[in-house]
């Protein structure tokens, strides 16, 4: 028997898909910072409450890079979210660049005039999932083959100017940097991730297009210190987070849908009228991995009566902090009627999702036209035979099978 | 309800204009927010209120009724 008392361990266990796990809430009732062990063993602070997240997000002194890294609180072994990233000396002014190049791509007007085309888009996966049915009438499709994987995939492809065919290789890649215990081989697999970017940057300068890529090859051009290395990695970045994390809400909101028939029924009913509210109630609801978005302090701060030293890694739990009830009443009741409904699934702050809108213009895409074609959806085992997945940075589920 | 958007505080996340189209959009360069009128447009005032609340940076402010 051990008698030092150790710090909790993530990533916590939940009950299923929907749920997060109750831990969160045992160490919010105590604190709103908690001293917990990273899943790579090494010691952060986790913040689970509502305006503690906000107040991290928001504060100045909290950065991505650390001040010797060599030192840092590990997170994981995969090889994003892993560890500090990016120079400590330069990080804001990196940061502000990076906005900068990027933010014009995904504005809300660009979205808005995106909106035709994933429409398009979306029908032709519908279309998909629908011949899959006929092909075999028997058996259960899974949503994510025909759905919540190809549609952001064929939109971040053409956002970013990334070939469509490739998407095999830019999926088996990205599940293997951000598998959790990866190690080396997410290591290398971040390494081949980099050099097919670099490959297509190549092509960008020879042939630019109207695409972030060629938009990023234009501002290097112009900018030596933004070597190909930052490219790269900017890239693959943008390429990982582009799919994985919409492809995960729509798998989540369809699930969130499914499980309660009156739910369905009620959204089906009215699918454009209610798809913006819904949308953010699925967004405020659908936990991630578990780890949280990762900060380290760049100077001893603070918070809620809790002293950070400079250095120390925080976690922060948007995944809690959305079910914070001193903020959402019946915080995990799913209730699109909740006004206003200000969860942080985008995070807030300096390093809010830029991909917000994107992501956004998807999910109010997608549901509408899903609940439209087949509004008699069901899904075609319980809720508890969906196996999470505990291991990946990005969270969310293997398969969605669905059957009408 | 008057309404002013801070430009040096904004994060260029676009959610206003997301929400409240008619009042905010964003510079096609930077992509922070650029107020269309100091006035709600006709039928966006909860939505305005909305930008305020979700506005990652604060940087959008209302004043008055």
């Amino acid at each position: 028997m051990t008698t030092t008392e150790q710090p909790p361990r993530l990533p916590f266990t939940r009950g299923n898909a929907l749920e997060i796990a109750p831990d969160y809430e045992a160490l919010r009732r105590q604190a709103p910072v908690s001293r917990v062990l990273t899943p790579a063993g090494d010691p952060a602070w986790l913040i689970t409450s509502y305006e503690e997240a906000k107040e991290v997000f928001r504060d100045r002194r909290f950065g991505r890079s650390h001040p010797a890294p060599e030192q840092a609180s590990r997170i994981s072994y995969a090889a994003v979210q892993d560890g500090p990233s990016g120079d400590f000396e330069s990080e804001e002014r990196e940061h502000k660049r990076m906005r900068r190049m990027l933010a014009p791509a995904f504005s809300a007007p660009r979205m808005r005039a995106l909106g035709d085309r994933i429409a398009e888009l979306t029908d032709r996966c519908l279309d998909d999932l629908q011949a899959a049915r006929d092909a075999d009438p028997g058996a259960p499709v899974d949503l994510t083959d025909f759905l919540a994987f190809p549609l952001p995939v064929l939109v971040i492809c053409e956002l970013l100017g990334v070939p469509y065919e490739d998407r095999e290789k830019f999926r088996g890649l990205s599940e293997r940097i951000a598998r959790m215990d990866g190690g080396e081989d997410a290591q290398a697999a971040m390494t081949e991730f980099k050099a097919y970017m670099t490959e297509l940057a190549e092509a960008k300068r020879a042939d630019p297009r109207p695409d972030v890529i060629s938009d990023m090859v234009a501002v290097q051009a112009d900018d030596p210190t933004f070597t190909d290395d930052d490219l790269a990695r900017m890239g693959a970045g943008l390429l990982f987070a582009g799919h994985e994390t919409t492809s995960t809400r729509i798998a989540m909101g369809t699930l969130f849908l499914l499980t309660d028939t009156a739910r369905r029924d009620r959204f089906a009913a009215d699918p454009e009228g209610q798809v913006a509210q819904t949308v953010e109630e699925i967004l405020r609801l659908t936990a991630t991995s578990g780890t949280g978005l990762l900060r380290y302090a760049h100077e001893d701060v603070e918070i809620a009566g809790t002293r950070i030293a400079r250095g120390d890694a925080v976690l922060i739990s948007s995944d809690a902090a959305n079910r914070d009830a001193a903020v959402f009443a019946d915080p995990d009741e799913f209730d699109p009627d909740r006004t206003p409904n200000v969860h942080l699934a985008f995070g807030t702050g300096a390093h809010v999702c830029i991909g917000a809108n994107l992501a956004r213009t998807e999910l109010r895409t997608v549901f509408p036209k899903l609940f439209r074609r087949f509004p008699g959806l069901r899904l075609a085992v319980g809720i508890d035979d969906i196996p999470v997945r505990t291991n990946r940075v990005a969270g969310g589920v293997d398969r969605v099978p669905v059957e009408w | 309800m008057k309404i002013t958007a801070d430009t040096g505080s904004c994060v260029a996340s676009g959610q206003c204009v997301l929400l409240a189209p008619g009042t905010f959009d964003q510079d096609e360069e930077t992509g922070t927010v650029v107020l269309l009128a100091e006035e709600p447009a006709p039928g966006e005032e909860d939505a305005v209120r909305q930008a305020e609340l979700t506005c990652p940076a604060a940087a959008i402010r209302l004043t008055g009724a």
